[in-house]
């Protein structure tokens, strides 16, 4: 055995992770890119096809009661995944130790649910659709900064340039839709505002809380600890304080969910995408780095867009081929950083 | 009730200054009763997000002769950093 077989060997081990953490990555967009055709259908089933398009209140309902029944759904697929991959018990050993460690799980929930899938609605209900995606897109930069000054994530100058690359092949693509929307003179626009900045935030945030849970857990049970928190703040606590508060019919409305097989149909499609989208999602953090996972992740942009024009045969507009190669030039950029650069994420000295 | 398996790894660092992955494997498998080269692939997946993390280090390597893994794989000797004993006394392991 030489000192230069060790090394090749090295070489390849480090050059073997790096590339199962874009792998990964690379999967969390393709999911939640598929996951757009069945979240976007089932708006067009009933019950939620009869909600007018102007019953702001109604829509957040729905929206709410949507999130929440997709959620369990999301829970049973994990629970599946962990079945199979033989990590049940783990996912319950890690839960009890709310305390010290799952509790960060049901902070990550927090963010990504309530605060980003919400204020995601928010941004499409009072803007429109192109504006929050638009703002999605952004999460990478806030999950990156928290990583980086929280727990002082490394992110060399090639995984930012890349990250900033695929910004721009995203807001390109959407940015020409963007005009017509944010015309006219909603009094209500600033809750449009304030969503899009809730989803940047949300989902930045917890991509940085889990990681910093994913310490000392794994991340296939991580993920479904967070899912149970989520299922649990939308069903004990957010959900009973609308039907308490509001008039809305909230109890009717799940009953006429889950009732509906086409609108079923489409949340448990919608679901499978979304539940191994989320588990490649904290694979990758813990493999590559937040910043780098959340920025890859970001080709879902493309991703959406290809699904959407297979099922409905529209083509996308010409500018979608100026978005695609900005998003495919960053993604090289950050893979073209040596293997060696996700060997150690943190700047050790100073990391707490 | 048994630790989850990362805290497990963690926590048999915790206790020796330094160990070499496949002993550290090899007690993780009997701990958990498991076998066969998924659990081997999976702790050594963990061991290396650990890594990644910063919460441990490697101290030495050498080529596997085909003893303990797969012929030509890396072994490492793994021992806990600083930053990982913080954080296994932030999350109550330590």
């Amino acid at each position: 055995m030489t000192q230069t077989s060790l090394d090749q060997a090295l070489k390849k081990h480090y050059a073997r992770n790096q590339r199962w953490g874009f792998t990964w990555a690379i999967w969390v967009a393709v999911l939640w890119g598929a996951w757009y055709v069945p979240g976007t259908a089932l708006w067009f089933e009933k019950p939620f096809a009869d909600i007018a398009a102007d019953d702001q209140a109604m829509m957040l309902g729905a929206t709410a009661v949507m999130t929440w029944v997709h959620a369990i759904a999301v829970l049973f697929f994990l629970l599946l995944w962990n079945t199979v991959l033989g990590k049940v018990k783990d996912y319950g050993r890690t839960l009890f130790r709310f305390r010290k460690i799952s509790k960060w799980y049901a902070l990550a929930s927090l963010f990504g649910g309530p605060m980003a899938i919400f204020g995601s609605y928010m941004a499409m209900g009072f803007i429109g659709p192109v504006f929050a995606a638009i703002t999605s897109l952004f999460y990478p930069v806030v999950g990156a900064v928290i990583a980086r000054l929280w727990y002082k994530e490394k992110i060399s100058s090639r995984a930012a340039i890349g990250m900033v690359i695929i910004i721009m092949g995203g807001s390109v693509i959407y940015a020409p839709g963007l005009f017509g929307e944010v015309e006219g003179g909603n009094p209500n626009m600033w809750l449009g505002y304030l969503g899009g900045l809730m989803s940047a935030i949300g989902w930045g945030a917890e991509g940085a809380v889990a990681a910093r849970a994913m310490d000392v857990s794994d991340p296939d049970t991580g993920i479904q600890c967070r899912f149970t928190f989520e299922v649990l703040f939308w069903g004990v606590i957010i959900l009973p304080l609308i039907a308490l508060f509001t008039d809305l019919p909230i109890a009717d409305f799940i009953v006429a969910t889950v009732t509906e097989s086409s609108a079923m149909l489409w949340i448990v499609l919608a679901s499978a995408c979304h539940a191994y989208s989320y588990t490649a999602f904290y694979k990758s953090f813990s493999l590559i780095g937040v910043g780098r996972g959340q920025a890859i992740g970001n080709l879902y942009a493309i991703f959406a867009l290809i699904f959407i024009a297979a099922f409905t045969l529209q083509l996308p507009e010409w500018y979608f081929i100026v978005g695609l190669v900005f998003v495919v030039a960053g993604t090289f950029v950050m893979f073209s950083e040596p293997a060696e650069s996700v060997i150690q994420l943190r700047d050790q000295e100073s990391c707490a | 009730m048994k630790l989850h398996k990362k805290a497990y790894l963690l926590v048999e660092l915790s206790k020796t200054d330094n160990i070499w992955d496949y002993e550290l494997i090899n007690k993780a498998l009997k701990e958990y009763s498991r076998s066969g080269s998924q659990w081997v692939n999976m702790f050594r997946v963990t061991l290396d997000e650990l890594s990644a993390a910063g919460l441990i280090n490697s101290t030495d390597k050498k080529l596997d002769d085909g003893t303990h893994f797969q012929t030509d794989k890396v072994l490492f000797k793994y021992q806990l950093t600083e930053f990982g004993r913080t954080r296994m006394r932030e999350t109550g392991l330590l």
